[in-house]
């Protein structure tokens, strides 16, 4: 059962052996450090996305909110304004965009699909208008910050680090994390136990949100530029991280850490070292995305066992029924 | 007309009208309104020119979002199609390219190419639903899976170059009006009839309505199951026919963007994401509506990020109905 | 601690609580027994907040109790432990046991791990379940979940626990821990009810006894005043109206289908009958002894280990399709759920077994002619209401209504064999009738029909013989001419019939 729900991180090990014995360059720790460093953007907005997955949503909109994010600190950055208030700026975005699926899941009662589909369009567009559909090249000191390290660290890692410890700490130490637990699992119960699911569902599109933001910023500190496609398709590798991570798509199930996290590492793993290995650039999505397969089944494989152990039964076999046959009684009858 | 769209259907009883805005036809209404409303807004839309580019743009789309409605009926997703579009066109460009196709030059280079383009579809379809109904994964994460997948593949195999020299037989079926209209409104008539006609697609229904009485009522649940998922693929890969006709290449990105659209027009139309509702009338409603946007906000000399918005925008009202006329007819 | 006095509640008019009263102390037990339907449901739900009475008072602790959702009985201190358990199985014991209320670090909100699990743990201590506070739920048995529910009614400073059935899922031992379990509670002062069918449970656990039928309270008192005869007796006690239809046994009609030692391990076991052309067969048995599972199995929905299935003297390997080609038709007992597509259209519902048959060509073309004048004189035969048109959804319908669609459906393919579970739940006099008529024009026009039900004088009234289950096993079978409610019951309960009597 437990070798089951752990399948996605033993499928990391197994490509972390994989390209240590195939390139021993890959071990290195400058490599593992690179490795952690080209993962930060993509595991940022996964933590975020797992946690609307942990309710049984899902949150479309991720990669145009990076976009927005980028856009208006990029926009702040090439005007001059000082960092801090592009930080400020690029949560505030995350707030508002976040805001804006709550209210479209939980007050429209829009189908969470449908709903970040739509502002997914309005945030592309949105951007779209504020780079005027151009590529934004952006000075220098912003390209620093994905450069820049803290006592050796490099930035993005300490962000990633600093989102995830928080993350997790709220998942697992917080009553409001354990809630969101109970609410993916049957959201009909926790409101029966009292729980305001409404306040719990809209919170975790804020949570979404707010990841992207930042993700979309610190993806921006490292390319540098803010270009048209900026941010398209992340939605679907956030999404791909945490399934790969054992978060199921079903709700109540999955961790930040180490799930997530070592979902959107893998990912960047297999990238890197197919990279050290000279392989095919094109061959990437290949590989990445029959991994992803492989560990969705064995969850999925997982779920369906679990299910068919929980099925009620009736004749409990080792009762002794009331004048019931001889066989089923539990102790032991010589005759 | 389905059971289903008739229950729906206001003209019968005469209903009023704010029950028509919440019928499968308010998108026609809203199209047949924005055309009127844009006409005098923009010189060049009801010209005889633009109308036919109107309509060629439409018709792959058309096709796709027939193939991904029939998934949506049975509750299923499938977010593949556009890879499968990708994947379709190269390989059938590199059956049929002058340049460097297999079947170059040669009579049979046309109709071995569509073969070979519908071939991809049924296989990465049949790779779809057999993932979903024998391995029983969630449609979303599978399809997801094979849109990364054939997508992938497709660039690989080309190294993401277009491939040119498509015969002109061929070019022609996507690229001139009447052919390419003629094929589009074939798939989706033949869809539409399959749908409600036959067997097959009123068995569609009901597993999208309760999968479980379906199931108890003697339906193959999984046995169509697996056939929409090998439609939609089918029909993402004559949409494929078209859309490499209508560019002249095989490119292993045709389609790429979208996909949000198919789904979109479907959901635009009236089909529902818990399945059992939906019609490939309305997803042509749909499809038609969101070309007139996109064309006509284009011609309106409207940014691209104004057409997004507005998109968005759409989508989110019509989900919004959607969601009110659930409610009315649970009521 | 608790009383009630006079409480009625009626539905749509039709009373289903004519003036229920008790009183109940600190450190007493209530057993609460009746037949399925005789209102103790109700009743519960009333003491739980889910619904007011519409007559009568209650007193908790000796001032109104008057709850108005579930959350202010729970806080008046009323808690229940259902049979359907309530818990999250991904989270840890501890986690469900404080699940609203998590003690924080101070006034942070971050749960004070330490604190929680000493909590829990002390918790678990008092009902005696030795799982750390750490372990999931999900992966604790049927029994040790009842005891974190009681946990977690202790956790809310509970002074009333309701067990609903609580030891349908449990196993003897478990059953014996939970007892001693509410034996502790008592001595610490706390009023429990406890409803069950298990008759010698109830004289065995409870102080007082309130025995309701028809939503009736026929008797009540101390236990000393009652044994498990009397009990039954009082709990029967009914006559029948004259609600079925007349019909004529079949005389040695020839057998139709054959069941074998089907055993299914933790389902049923060694099940052996057979069912006659013409022949109405009931399937009596507490809720959970295994009759809709034993339909399943026939009907190839769920699999079986061990025995035969023969139909019409050929064997069957039951699976849907399969079964209905033989001629096999099975009404579930969740029409919601399994029997209809609610938000189809009617039409499309009574279609959708028959469809096949109305297809022509390699394409399976409908034949929509045919199939319309094969709807509308199926719509007749079940006399569906003519007020709703075809293009309806069937979830518009009432639910007689709805049941005559599922019927109807199944009726269009012509089956030899009826299965039919709890055919008439939740469906008023009128249509109940007229569904009583319909199964017996059935099985006289030569179908052999299976009929599953909760009510005992519903299977007098329609079978010509009728199988007992208890646990997954035929405990007794009776002829029409030996039909016994007592008997029935006693079976039900799971005693061992009299010798002689199985034959």
């Amino acid at each position: 059962m437990l070798a089951l729900r752990g399948a996605p991180l033993v499928l990391c090990a197994v490509v972390f052996v994989v390209f240590g014995l195939l390139a021993p360059r890959f071990l290195e720790g400058a490599n593992l450090v690179n490795i952690l460093v080209q993962s930060s953007s993509t595991a940022i907005v996964a933590i975020g996305m797992t946690f609307v997955l942990l309710t049984a949503g899902v949150d479309l909109s991720v990669g145009a909110l990076m976009f927005v994010a980028a856009a208006v600190a990029g926009k702040l950055a090439l005007g001059g304004a000082p960092l801090a208030v592009a930080v400020v700026a690029v949560v505030g975005v995350g707030l508002g965009g976040g805001l804006l699926n709550a209210l479209l899941v939980t007050r429209l009662g829009i189908v969470a699909f449908i709903a970040t589909l739509g502002t997914l369009y309005v945030e592309r567009g949105f951007a779209l208008w504020l780079t005027e559909t151009r590529a934004m090249n952006l000075p220098e000191s912003v390209l620093g910050l994905g450069t820049a390290r803290l006592a050796g660290v490099p930035l993005p890692v300490v962000i990633l680090a600093g989102i995830l410890a928080a993350a997790h700490g709220v998942l697992t130490r917080t009553p409001y994390g354990r809630q969101i637990y109970a609410v993916g699992q049957n959201l009909e119960a926790a409101r029966k136990a009292g729980i305001a699911t409404g306040r719990i569902v809209a919170s975790v599109y804020v949570v979404s949100g707010v990841c992207a933001a930042v993700g979309g910023l610190v993806s921006l500190a490292q390319l540098g530029a803010v270009s048209p496609t900026f941010g398209t398709a992340k939605e679907f590798g956030a999404i791909a991280a945490a399934v790969l991570g054992g978060t199921s798509l079903f709700g109540g199930r999955g961790q930040v850490f180490p799930g997530t996290l070592l979902g959107a590492v893998l990912i960047q793993t297999v990238e890197n070292g197919l990279v050290i290995l000279n392989a095919d650039p094109y061959l990437y999505p290949l590989i990445t995305s029959g991994i992803i397969f492989v560990a969705v089944l064995l969850d999925s494989a997982g779920t369906a066992l679990l299910a068919s152990r929980s099925r009620r039964r009736i004749r409990v076999e080792d009762a002794p029924v009331p004048g019931g046959p001889a066989r089923h009684r539990a102790d032991p009858d010589p005759a | 007309m389905t059971a289903e769209a008739t229950a729906s259907r206001p003209s019968r009883s005469g209903l009023r009208w704010g029950r028509l805005l919440l019928s499968d036809y308010a998108v026609l209404v809203l199209s047949a309104g924005w055309f009127v409303g844009v006409m005098p807004l923009a010189p060049g839309f009801a010209t005889w020119e633009n109308l036919a580019n109107l309509v060629g743009g439409m018709l792959p789309l058309l096709v796709v979002a027939t193939g991904q409605t029939l998934v949506l009926i049975t509750g299923g997703i499938d977010l593949s199609v556009t890879s499968t579009i990708a994947l379709a066109s190269v390989v059938g460009a590199r059956v049929m390219s002058g340049d460097s196709g297999w079947l170059g030059g040669s009579v049979l280079a046309v109709p071995a190419g569509v073969a070979a383009m519908l071939a991809v579809g049924a296989a990465v379809g049949g790779l779809n639903g057999a993932a979903v109904t024998v391995l029983r994964m969630p449609p979303f994460i599978v399809t997801l899976t094979t849109m990364m997948f054939v997508s992938g593949f497709a660039i690989w195999w080309t190294q993401s170059r277009n491939i040119g020299g498509l015969p002109a037989g061929f070019v022609a079926i996507g690229a001139r009006t009447l052919p390419a209209l003629l094929v589009a409104l074939g798939v989706a008539g033949a869809a539409h009839a399959v749908l409600t006609r036959s067997l097959a697609g009123r068995w569609a229904y009901a597993i999208g309505h309760n999968p479980r009485a379906a199931f108890i009522s003697g339906v193959p649940v999984r046995r169509v199951t697996l056939l929409v998922y090998v439609a939609c693929g089918c029909g993402a890969a004559v949409a494929s026919v078209l859309y490499t006709g209508r560019l002249e290449a095989g490119s292993p990105v045709h389609g790429q963007r979208i996909l949000l659209d198919v789904i979109g027009a479907a959901v635009l139309g009236g089909t529902s994401l818990f399945g059992g509702r939906g019609t490939v009338v309305g997803t042509a409603f749909g499809v038609l509506f969101l070309g007139l946007l996109d064309n006509s906000l284009n011609l309106l000399n409207l940014s691209h990020f104004t057409i997004m918005m507005t998109k968005g925008a759409v989508i989110l009202v019509a989900a919004w109905m959607d969601t009110v006329r659930r409610r009315l007819d649970t009521a | 601690m608790i009383a009630c006095r006079g409480i009625v509640k009626r539905f749509g008019g039709v009373p289903v609580l004519r003036g229920v009263s008790f009183a109940l102390s600190g450190g007493r037990t209530l057993g609460l027994v009746g037949e399925n339907g005789a209102g103790k449901t109700t009743l519960m739900n009333i003491l739980g907040g889910h619904y007011p009475p519409d007559e009568g008072r209650m007193w908790l602790g000796g001032v109104p109790y008057v709850p108005r959702h579930p959350q202010d009985a729970a806080r008046c201190g009323v808690a229940f432990i259902h049979q359907e358990l309530n818990l999250f199985g991904n989270l840890s014991i501890a986690e469900n046991l404080f699940l609203t209320a998590f003690p924080t670090v101070g006034r942070l909100p971050c749960i004070h791990r330490g604190n929680l699990r000493r909590r829990a743990a002390a918790l678990l201590e008092e009902v005696g379940l030795s799982a750390g506070p750490d372990t999931p739920v999900e992966r604790l048995s049927a029994g040790e979940q009842q005891l974190v529910e009681i946990a977690k009614a202790l956790s809310l400073d509970a002074r009333l626990m309701i067990f609903d059935e609580p030891t349908t899922s449990l196993t003897r031992q478990e059953t014996e821990r939970l007892f001693a379990r509410m034996g502790q509670l008592r001595v610490r002062g706390l009023s429990l009810i406890y409803i069950s069918h298990n008759l010698e449970d109830v004289l065995r656990l409870c102080d007082d006894i309130v025995v309701l039928r028809d939503g009736e309270q026929v008797g009540g008192g101390p236990r000393a005043a009652f044994t498990v005869d009397r009990l039954v007796s009082m709990m029967v006690g009914r006559s029948i109206t004259r609600l079925f239809p007349a019909r004529a046994a079949p005389v040695s009609a020839p057998p139709l289908l054959e069941v074998r030692h089907l055993t299914q391990p933790g389902m049923v076991a060694d099940i052996t009958f057979t069912l006659h052309r013409g022949e109405v067969l009931g399937l009596a048995g507490l809720m959970g002894s295994g009759r809709s599972e034993l339909a399943r199995i026939l009907f190839g929905l769920d699999p079986f280990a061990r025995g035969e299935i023969r139909l019409a003297g050929r064997p069957l390997r039951p699976a849907p399709r399969r079964s209905i080609r033989r001629g096999l038709a099975l009404v579930t007992e969740n029409r919601r759920e399994e029997g209809l597509c609610l938000e189809a259209a009617i039409a499309d519902n009574l279609a959708l077994v028959t469809l096949a048959a109305h297809a022509r060509g390699p394409f399976g073309w409908l034949e929509r002619a045919g199939l319309r004048r094969a709807i509308e004189g199926v719509r007749g035969a079940v006399r569906l209401t003519p007020t709703a048109p075809d293009a309806a959804p069937a979830s518009t319908l009432s639910g007689g209504n709805q049941q005559k669609v599922v019927l109807a459906k199944w009726l269009l393919a012509r089956p030899a064999v009826w299965i039919l579970d709890e055919p008439t739940r939740g469906i008023d006099v009128g249509a109940k009738s007229e569904l009583y008529q319909l199964i017996s024009d059935l099985a006289s026009e030569g179908t052999g029909v299976l009929v599953i039900s909760s009510e005992i004088e519903e299977l007098f009234g329609l079978c010509d013989r009728i199988l007992v289950l208890s646990r997954g096993e035929i405990r007794d079978e009776l002829a029409r001419d030996a039909f016994d409610r007592e008997r029935v019951l006693r079976a039900a309960l799971g005693e061992r019939p009299r010798p002689g009597v199985l034959s």
